[in-house]
């Protein structure tokens, strides 16, 4: 798995160069196809509130002080895209959580090296993207479904489009970051991997209210 | 079907939808309501009178409130016992039946008890069951069968519930119309509000009131409506409010869920909760056809039901006069209207299984089957005393209301304030609203003029109004009478609280709704205080007595699974549970699983080890101080096993760390240890170390943890690796290794041995786990490979003498009591738990782990079992017992007392049973290849 410690190039290539079949954590359901490598879903729902799993996507954690970084990344508790599409998360104090496309994570670590090539100090990126499980919840009642299990005010006031935060959902850390999609709310929801399936039933068990659908993997970044 | 005489023609107000039938059922006859009746209004329209038998007396009772608070219409509804008929809304096949009653509702058995009542009064239990001790069991045993309450079904169906977390700027609690005015408000200063309501609907009063009141009503309901940012929950009870405006909310009416507990945080909390009309204390206050006026007002408002045929309404305001008058329009007849402003007072009601009759002050008796009484109100201060206030006693307004010393963030509105015309109430609500919403959003409010100022709104005058001469029950719910309360004053219990405890007045399903204000009342004539002198009692929550299964929600215990679980369940693993892992304890034969291992391959997934990546030119530095061992001369690609100390110099975790790069380590902890040493590393390191250099990334879940075990652990790894050589000279015992595993790049390969075999512990990225799995399995099949569990694991360890912490250490093993003599390096300059381990050092050893094996070699001693010298001097305990399919004979760890711990000395182990098992010190800890010759193979 590609890891870096300040400079040099990604140690080891990119998962997607084997043959084996990487999957995520939660059950998928049909029809499948393969997406970088993975195992993922290919169901269209076109529901109103959709739940997908997203794990395959890349996940690189960067470890940095704030001052070293600068503007060049979020503040703590705030995302933001940047310029190659990925979803930088300020995850915790000098901790970020950069979220891309599936199968990229060597691509993503050597761009996250380039811009920080200047910063002092200690810098570690590691690639979590096989540690974390992370779902999508979009749909105008994404935030009815989260108050069930989450105690962060959620409102637009509290809690707007490009907020992270770190918290207990339904008893488990989860690093919640929305994200709006077409105008509508929509929340990135990252755990440890070993949580997926209980957290995925939790999600599905949450959002039978609101009619929630399970929807299959959708390209975000 | 019964049909329902009582029934009157469409009124304007009613909530009952005449277009939708509901059936039901009552002690097992059939029935027919409306959709919005509650079971009491649905029972009272068929002409029922009796819902209940008393709690001590078994007294037939009757409405009294028809609301929530109503302490006579507690009810079984299917499987669930101690519903509020007053309150819940009826449902189409609901099988409702009477409690407490035996053999039936009308000829209960039980209803002898009031022919000894003498003998029964506060404290008889007390009293009569305290001797002998030795017979306690047998009276609760009786006793219980006494008890009063519905019946819970041991196979009752699943009541679904769950919860919800809000956050309001302004909470507003009571929907009547001061509520809903401060609502208003509150929203139109920008706030977020919500604005919860006990009763199905909005309005409070309004709803049964006049037309004018009607009118009043719908204009407000269509403010409310019009406003987004208003969140209404009816029919939902505001039952607690704690520390910073943390409110619990019991929302009902729900599709989905049968009650949902709401945990709201409200910057500002206003409370309008309106009044609690209180009954009056006299001779036969409890027989059926006694009702509050607010009652009757809402039978014959709210549900078109003719609450009687001919009445006697006994009154000290203007709402008895509203009552009056409703009754009279109802078409029933009002015989008598005793003003007690005017001089007129009640004396008594009689009858047996209903009102017959009433006697009054001036002598005369009539002949009635309803007397309504309103002789004043109770102010429901729960939230007010929940936030500070303390309730003072209002002379002339007969009641208590609020004392003062609320905070900035909790306001009072309304009813429990004062009373006025409903403009008054109107206007003070919004003022009170606005106030809030200003106070809750600071410099965010919309309005930019000065506030409005809060009118003035007093407790106008009242006549205090609370017993006749005559004795009647002060307390509905555990049948407790001013004679009772008055007996109890003169057995010294003369303060409120205690009085409160002694009789259980107010401490019923009612919780002191209905009766504290009576119970103060009767205590400060018994004891010739004033009411205020007396005081009041503090509410507590929650309001209204709620369920258990509201408050548990839905079972959020999470569990978590390795990528292998898939496999594991599809070849019928037997699960173990390890903290929240689950994890495969044995395939079907343990024993066979440990023969293989030592004999051929066997494969463990051990994906919940703890993992940390360790970066930063500080990392030796920090292991050094981690581990009670040296780290300083680890060479690249070597790994070293290592104990942490907690400051007390207790083993707190063990695990192997290897070095991967100059400045990049990986360390594995224990599985239960992993968050705990994960969280007092990064305390080490943000406290103490802030200047060193060091980021820990937990990646415990980010790889697949296998461990190849067995003589041909080598020749099956070879087959899917080709980038390591696997070559014992170039990869030794104790080393790392990183490579593709089955064209899985990314992989760690650690030689490293809990089994004592040579073994190799595989970090597969996780998503490729499974695959990696079956790829062992499917490559090894003729080599024998296959998958063992936590308990061959676990007799393997034990053979080959590891410990386990947590098992065969304790609380209170200390790293020398551990036998880690070999390992703890005292001569570093500083380590965690250094200065107690010093100490430790230079005395006396007290005891050591050990291992035993017992003579007999078919003996097993259970773990746990004490190890004795002589016939009970204690000595120590077993740990650890197996019995070795590998050594065909029992063998275990434990701790001895430093004398008992020479190899050669035979100590009797204690089974549980008593059976005595003797069993002899080893020299060793491993049973099995102390020499370690096949691990480094």
């Amino acid at each position: 798995m590609p890891t870096s410690t300040r400079k040099g190039p990604a140690s080891v290539p990119d998962p997607i160069a084997t043959a084996m079949l990487a999957r995520s954590p939660v059950r998928q359901s049909k029809p499948l196809r393969q997406e970088a490598g993975w195992e993922v879903s290919s169901a269209d729902t076109g529901a109103a509130l959709e739940l997908a799993d997203l794990t395959p996507i890349t996940k690189v954690l960067v470890r940095a002080s704030s001052s070293a970084v600068g503007s060049s990344f979020s503040d703590f508790g705030r995302a933001r895209r940047d310029e190659a599409g990925h979803l930088v998360v300020g995850a915790r104090p000098d901790e970020w959580i950069v979220f891309g496309k599936a199968g990229s994570a060597a691509a993503t670590i050597s761009q996250i090296e380039e811009r920080l090539a200047g910063a002092e100090g200690l810098v570690t990126l590691v690639d979590v993207t096989h540690r974390d499980v992370v779902f999508l919840l979009s749909g105008t009642d994404a935030r009815g479904v989260l108050e069930k299990i989450c105690a962060i005010d959620l409102s637009d006031r509290t809690s707007p489009d490009g907020t992270a935060f770190r918290s207990r959902v339904a008893g488990v850390s989860c690093l919640v970051v929305r994200e709006d999609r077409d105008g509508r709310p929509a929340y990135l929801i990252d755990a440890d991997r070993s949580y997926g399936q209980y957290l995925f039933d939790v999600l599905v068990d949450a959002g039978a209210e609101f009619s929630v659908e399970v929807a299959g993997y959708t390209e975000v970044f | 079907m019964t049909r329902s005489p009582r029934r009157l023609d469409p009124r304007p107000g009613e909530v009952i939808d005449r277009n939708r039938r509901l059936g039901f059922s009552w002690n097992g006859k059939r029935y027919e309501g409306y959709e919005g009746d509650t079971i009491a209004s649905a029972l009272a329209a068929a002409g029922e009178r009796i819902f209940s038998r008393s709690f001590k007396y078994h007294r037939p009772r009757g409405i009294l409130a028809a609301s929530l608070h109503d302490p006579n219409l507690l009810v079984q509804v299917g499987d669930e016992p101690n519903v509020r008929a007053g309150y819940r809304k009826l449902e189409d096949g609901m099988a409702v039946s009477a409690q407490n009653a035996w053999p039936s509702l009308n000829y209960d058995v039980g209803s002898l008890n009031q022919t000894v009542a003498r003998f029964l009064g506060a404290g008889f239990y007390y009293k009569t069951f305290m001797k002998p001790q030795r017979l306690w069991p047998a009276y609760e045993h009786v006793l219980q069968r006494f008890a009063a309450g519905g019946k819970v079904a041991q196979g009752a169906e699943r009541r679904d519930c769950d919860k919800r977390y809000a956050h309001a700027d302004v909470l507003v609690a009571g929907g009547g119309p001061a509520g809903m005015s401060a609502a208003i408000a509150a929203a139109d200063e920008g706030a977020r509000v919500m604005l919860v309501e006990e009763e199905p609907g909005l309005g409070g009063h309004l709803r049964w009131g006049t037309p004018d009141d009607l009118a009043r009503l719908a204009e407000l309901r269509t403010e409310v409506a019009a406003r987004p940012s208003i969140e209404v929950l009816t029919y939902s009870l505001v039952a607690g409010r704690y520390d910073d405006n943390w409110i619990s909310v019991l929302q009902r009416g729900l599709p989905q869920v049968t009650e949902r507990l709401v945990k709201v945080r409200a910057k500002v909390l206003v409370v309008a909760v309106g009044l609690i009309e209180r009954p009056y204390v006299f001779e036969g206050n409890d027989l059926p056809g006694v009702m509050l006026s607010t009652a009757v007002r809402r039978l014959v408002n709210l549900y078109a039901v003719k609450p009687g045929d001919r009445a006697v309404v006994f009154l000290a305001n203007e709402e008895g006069e509203a009552a009056a008058e409703d009754l009279r329009q109802a078409g029933v007849e009002v015989l008598r209207v005793v003003d007690a402003r005017r001089g007129g007072g009640l004396l008594r009601a009689r009858g047996r299984r209903g009102l017959d009759s009433v006697e009054l002050q001036d002598g005369s008796s009539v002949a009635c089957d309803l007397l309504v009484t309103a002789v004043g109100w109770t102010a429901p201060m729960l939230l007010l005393n929940a936030s500070g206030d303390r309730p003072t006693y209002d002379e002339e307004a007969a009641r208590f209301v609020p004392g003062g010393g609320l905070p900035d963030n909790v306001l009072a509105t309304g009813g429990i304030l004062g009373d006025g015309p409903v403009g008054l109430l109107v206007d003070h609500g919004r003022a009170t609203g606005a106030l809030a919403a200003r106070r809750a959003l600071g410099g965010d409010a919309a309005s930019s003029s000065s506030p409005e100022a809060v009118p003035a709104l007093t407790a106008a005058p009242h006549p205090a109004l609370f017993r006749s001469g005559t004795r009647g029950f002060v307390d509905y719910s555990e049948d407790v009478s001013a004679k009772d309360l008055m007996a109890a004053a003169r057995e010294g219990y003369d303060s409120v609280e205690l009085l409160k405890r002694y009789t259980t007045a107010t401490m019923g399903p009612a919780q002191g709704k209905l009766e504290t204000i009576n119970t103060v009342a009767v205590l400060a004539e018994a004891t010739g205080r004033s009411i205020g002198e007396t005081g009041t009692t503090v509410w507590r929550p929650p309001h209204s007595p709620i369920s258990l299964g509201a408050l548990a929600g839905r079972n959020y215990e999470p569990v978590r699974y390795s990528p292998m679980q898939p496999w594991h369940e599809a070849k019928g693993a037997v699960p173990i549970v390890a903290g929240q892992w689950i994890r495969p304890e044995h395939y079907g034969d343990p024993a066979a699983e440990v023969l293989n291992v030592r004999k051929n391959v066997g494969i463990i997934d051990v994906t919940p080890l703890g993992k940390l990546d360790l970066r930063g030119p500080d990392v030796s530095r920090l292991l050094n101080f981690l581990y009670v061992n040296k780290w300083s001369k680890l060479e690249v690609g070597a790994v070293r096993y290592g104990v942490m100390c907690g400051e007390d110099g207790v083993v707190a975790d063990d695990g192997v760390t290897g070095r991967l790069g100059p400045e990049r380590y990986f360390m594995s902890t224990t599985s239960s240890g992993a968050a705990a040493i994960h969280e007092w590393i990064e305390r080490w390191l943000q406290t103490s170390f802030r200047e060193w250099q060091v980021h820990v990334t937990s990646m415990t879940s980010a790889f697949a943890s296998i461990n190849v075990a067995g003589p041909r652990s080598r020749e099956l790894l070879a087959r899917l690796v080709a980038d390591v050589d696997l070559s014992a000279a170039a990869f030794p015992y104790m080393n790392v290794r990183q490579g593709s595993i089955a064209g899985v790049p990314g992989c760690l390969m650690w030689r490293i041995g809990f089994t004592g075999e040579l073994s190799y512990e595989l970090h597969v990225p996780s998503g490729y786990g499974l695959s990696v799995w079956e790829a062992l399995l499917e490559s090894g099949r003729d080599l024998g490979a296959a998958p063992f569990g936590v308990e061959a694991q676990r007799i393997m360890r034990l053979e080959k003498g590891h410990f386990i912490v947590g098992q065969d250490t304790d609380g209170l093993t200390q790293a020398f009591t551990a036998g880690l003599d070999w390992l703890v390096k005292l001569d570093k300059e500083d380590f965690a738990g250094k200065a107690e381990l010093v100490f430790e050092s230079e005395r006396p050893r007290e005891s050591r782990l050990v291992g035993l094996q017992p003579v007999d070699p078919t003996v097993v001693p259970p773990e746990a079992s004490q190890i004795v010298s002589g016939s009970s001097t204690i000595e120590g305990r077993i740990t650890s017992s197996r019995f070795s399919p590998t050594l065909n004979r029992a063998i275990c760890l434990g701790i001895v007392s430093q004398r008992c711990a020479s190899p050669g000395t035979v100590v009797t182990v204690v089974h549980p049973d008593g059976t005595r098992t003797p069993t002899r010190v080893m020299e060793h800890h491993a049973h099995f290849d102390p020499e370690g010759t096949r691990l480094r193979a």
